[in-house]
């Protein structure tokens, strides 16, 4: 059985719940864990609820979990937040039995098979160490404590963030590990099975988040010019590459507006080099003119979305799934966009890569979306090797001075028809040939053009070049088949996107472990929808299960509207909580579409 | 840090900075005279087509850049100076001209042009000013006088017109100019001077709709211009003066303007205000020369050793 743990810290905002997430991750990866975090900051700029989930694994972890095993209660309104939560085998450490602001309701909880440690964080901070702001070291090193974490690893991840701000606080915080030591030692009586089983080979890994992620991959791929408006969840991302971008040869532009940011996307990609924006529902639904321009022009563009809940303002910091329409067909007229939609922060790596060679292969818009919970999700991610991922970057056939004969630049137009659709590039100071790029119909020298025959010929070549993009880049569907072969017979096939793909597959290797047959497909490209992939995995079963964290069910409307997948097999299985699902809700999810199956 | 834009050995002949199409705006129209104007001062400028970008909006005056042989975008109703941005962001050494027109600029496209022009993005931003709404057929603009029937306002505009020149100066904006598209020579040289201006130029160009507005026609301006640098002496350096000269800029609008100080019933152009300013370009240059890194070779290993745990 695979060691799989996970501790949640909750308290107030601003007491180092959040930080202590982050060390417990630190440490845990340090001994060569794979570690995933899920935090939930309050909308509130200080104060209110916040918690941080760390899961830790000696085996790949797919998804945050379905609960936790351990929680850390730094305050009254954490423990009543989490109190129905408690189950059978759980730890809740909390702040007494004096000293902090609340007491559980010890003998309903110890009926219920909870296991209950008094630590007395606030006071231990308050007399022992003499910092309160020490309190989350105290809870921190009692988890440590108590379930065999090697307590120098806690240490050397202290020197490494506070070692800047001098000694003294670095000893304050050692004290802080001391007393909470000294109180376990005296005043506990572990009762728990749970047990850190000692370090593993170290592996080569980063931490990141999802918007970190997004950040790192866009350097990669070489981005030139980020131009973005604040706004949550998505702001993060600009944060994390401003500094990066300047040593890359970038820049970070806060612009005025999204329109703005996404009219300087389309300017600096028509201008030769790669751009980017990143932003969250409000600011697409801004941006939509402009994204057809891109489409009309054939300008590479990417757009991140980190999607939250909509509409309008709706719920900033929550996770949703719910801008897939708007991502695919939020334009006017008859546009040509790409979505992707990456399930875990790595695919945020690697997919803002791709996004990048698809703009670039495909001369168009791309869409990433991503979303709030994925945003600030951390995992370890192998290294990348950058100079590897560099060498496969995919550019924009731009025609350079010189390649051509001056008597053949005549005969080079930038909307060149071709049998793929695909043209050649020009950019000011780079090519031979000027020419202007309109948002007008136009012909192949990107003259205004009307004439029926033009535009039927232009409005085919442009949707020529993504009629194959399934067949394309098979990298972006993952199958999920377990032990079925291709086409083979299943009980049930999900299909499902974004993060809800990464809890769907947890879910799914539980059911195969009861004996289920699961055909699952997570389709990264989104849009145009992988209808062969599609239609594969839906032959496979007579239920089509399609997970999705908004009200309408995009991605099932989609298989409905462009698949021959027969409507009356799709399920639609909506949540709209502001939360992801739980692996639990999915695998009950198909046990009772099952059960009755077999009843009927 | 001085960014110098891609300039030719030789002068092209000003009709090398045509293309192939002939406009398709009405005969008379005052934005032929713009085409003109900026064909010579591109060819006194050196500038080369294969490295200049002119950028605009939607409107009859946005089309300018399909006319031109040099790099365009044509680009959305009120987007020219932020996709005007993104050209400047991405390509520095290529000199970016906006030519768009008062309703795109000012109207649809108003909360970007006092941005760019406070951030001293070193470009030229044009407004071909026939003060309506010409392709749209005829409705008010920011800047249509008191009184101008539009199809929307039949009974006559019940705004007073908004002030791009004080707008401008205020805005930030380290050059402002207004000429007239009846004085080609003028044009040229308010033009000329905008391109070699190291920052935010802006251009207010007196362009009549002789289609739509019976107005604003270039009868009316003719004998009602005055030149502020030649004719009042005025040094573009006093900020003082080009505020006050700024501030009168509508007064012809007026039915007893002759008895208006400072231009007494005309209508003012010339170089009201120019002042020089680290650019925008110039501040990111520096930012990039300050973190750029010691060894580019292992650049990605010292940005990924910070994530590491
Ligand atoms: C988003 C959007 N709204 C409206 C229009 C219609 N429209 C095109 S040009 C224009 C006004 C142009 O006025 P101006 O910029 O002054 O240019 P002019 O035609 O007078 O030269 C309008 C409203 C449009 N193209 N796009
Ligand atoms: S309608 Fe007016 S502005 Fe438009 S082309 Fe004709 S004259 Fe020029």
């Amino acid at each position: 059985m695979a060691f799989d743990l996970t501790i949640k810290y909750a308290g107030e905002g601003g007491e180092g719940v959040i930080s202590s997430g982050d060390f417990t991750m630190r440490a845990a990866a340090n001994l060569g864990y794979d570690v995933v975090t899920f935090k939930s900051f309050p909308a509130e700029i200080k104060g209110g609820y916040a918690l941080s989930q760390v899961r830790i694994s000696d085996e790949k972890i797919l998804s945050q979990g379905d609960g936790f095993d351990i929680l850390v209660a730094f305050n009254g309104e954490a423990y009543e937040v989490n109190k129905p939560l408690l189950r059978k085998g759980n730890v809740l450490i909390w702040d007494g039995p004096e000293g902090g602001d609340f007491e559980p309701e010890i003998e309903e909880l110890e009926e219920k098979g909870v296991i209950l440690y008094a630590v007395p964080m606030s006071k231990l901070a308050k007399e022992e160490v003499g910092a309160y702001i020490t309190k989350n070291v105290i809870a921190m090193a009692s988890v440590f404590t108590l379930f065999d974490f090697p307590i120098e690893v806690l240490k050397e991840e202290i020197v490494k963030k506070f070692s800047r701000k001098g000694e003294d606080v670095v000893n304050l915080n050692f004290k802080a590990i001391e007393v909470a030591q000294k109180y376990i030692k005296e005043n506990i009586k572990k009762i728990d099975p749970y047990k850190l089983p000692g370090p593993k080979p170290k592996k080569d890994v980063i931490i990141v988040e999802g918007n970190e992620a997004i950040a790192l991959g866009a350097a990669a791929a070489g981005v030139k010019v980020f131009a973005a408006y604040p706004i949550t969840p998505a702001t993060t991302v600009g944060n994390y590459l401003a500094p990066i971008i300047l040593k890359t040869g970038g820049y970070v532009y806060q612009a005025e507006d999204e329109i703005s940011s996404m009219a300087i996307v389309v300017g600096a990609s028509f201008a030769g080099v790669k751009a980017m924006t990143a932003t969250s529902g409000p600011g697409v639904s801004l941006m939509q003119e402009l994204i057809g321009l891109a489409s009309m022009t054939e300008t590479p563009a990417v757009i991140v979305d980190v999607q939250r809940g909509g509409p309008s303002t709706g719920m900033p910091t929550k996770h949703d799934q719910a801008d897939l329409f708007a991502a695919a067909l939020g334009g006017h007229g008859d546009d040509q966009r790409v979505v992707i939609a990456p399930t875990n922060v790595e695919e945020n790596f690697h997919l803002t890569i791709e996004a990048f060679n698809l703009a670039e292969r495909y001369q168009l818009p791309v869409l990433f979306l991503t979303d709030a919970s994925l945003s600030l999700r951390a995992e370890a991610i192998p290294t990348p090797n950058i100079k590897e991922i560099q060498s496969k970057l995919i550019e924009r056939p731009t025609l350079k001075k010189g390649e051509v004969n001056p008597e053949d630049i005549q005969n080079i137009y930038r909307y060149q028809i071709t049998e793929d659709g695909l043209s050649p590039f020009l950019a000011p100071g780079e090519s031979p040939k000027p020419y202007t790029a309109t948002g007008l119909e136009h012909g192949e020298n990107s003259y205004p053009r009307t004439t029926p025959k033009e535009r039927t010929e232009m409005m085919d070549k442009r949707f020529r070049k993504i009629q194959n993009i399934e067949d394309e880049n098979p990298h972006l569907i993952e199958w999920d088949l377990g032990d079925l072969q291709e086409g083979e017979k299943a009980d049930i096939a999900i299909i499902t996107w974004g993060l809800t793909a990464s809890i769907a597959k947890e879910a799914i290797q539980r059911l195969r472990k009861k004996g289920i047959k699961v055909a699952a497909l997570y389709p990264k490209l989104v849009y145009p929808v992988p209808k062969k992939a599609i239609e594969k995995v839906a032959s496979m079963a007579d239920i089509v299960l399609v997970p999705e964290a908004n009200y309408m069910g995009h991605l099932a409307k989609f298989i409905r509207m462009f698949t021959d997948v027969p409507p009356s097999k799709i399920v639609q299985f909506n949540i709209y909580r502001g939360e992801p699902f739980i692996p639990k809700e999915i695998e009950e999810k198909v046990e009772e579409l099952l059960g009755k199956q077999v009843q009927a | 840090m001085d960014i110098q834009f891609v300039r030719l050995e030789e002068k092209l002949p000003p009709r090398e900075y045509k293309s192939d199409l002939e406009p398709t705006w009405c005969p008379g129209c005052g934005d032929f005279g713009v085409v003109t104007a900026l064909t010579r001062a591109f060819s006194e400028e050196k500038l080369d087509p294969s490295a200049l970008s002119l950028v605009s909006g939607i409107g009859c005056s946005s089309r300018l850049p399909l006319w031109m042989n040099a790099f365009g975008l044509h680009s959305c109703h009120g987007r020219a100076v932020p996709a005007a941005v993104g050209v400047r962001l991405a390509k520095p050494e290529i000199p970016t001209i906006v030519t768009a027109g008062d309703g795109d600029l000012f109207s649809i496209g108003m909360e970007h042009f006092p941005h760019a022009a406070r951030k001293n993005f070193n470009m030229v931003v044009i407004s071909m000013d026939n003060r309506m709404y010409a392709l749209t057929k005829n409705q008010v603009s920011p800047t249509s006088r008191k009184g101008y029937k539009g199809s929307l306002t039949p009974y006559g505009n019940i705004d007073e017109p908004f002030n791009v020149l004080a707008f401008s100066i205020a805005s930030g904006a380290t050059f402002v100019a207004q000429t007239y598209a009846g004085n080609p020579k003028h044009m040229t040289e308010i033009i000329e001077k905008a391109i070699e201006h190291p920052g935010f130029a802006f251009v207010n160009i007196l362009s009549p709709c002789p289609t739509y507005n019976k107005i604003d026609t270039f009868k009316y301006y003719k004998g009602r211009l005055i030149d502020i640098n030649n004719e009042l002496g005025h040094d573009p350096s006093d900020k003082e003066k080009a505020n006050y000269y700024a501030e009168h800029a509508l007064d012809a609008d007026n039915p007893d303007a002759e008895n208006l100080e400072p231009f007494h019933g005309k209508v003012p152009i010339g170089v009201f205000y120019q002042t020089r300013k680290e650019t925008f370009e110039e501040k990111v240059a520096k930012l990039k020369e300050q973190y750029k890194p010691e060894n580019p070779d292992t650049v990605w290993d010292e940005i990924l050793n910070k994530y590491k745990p």
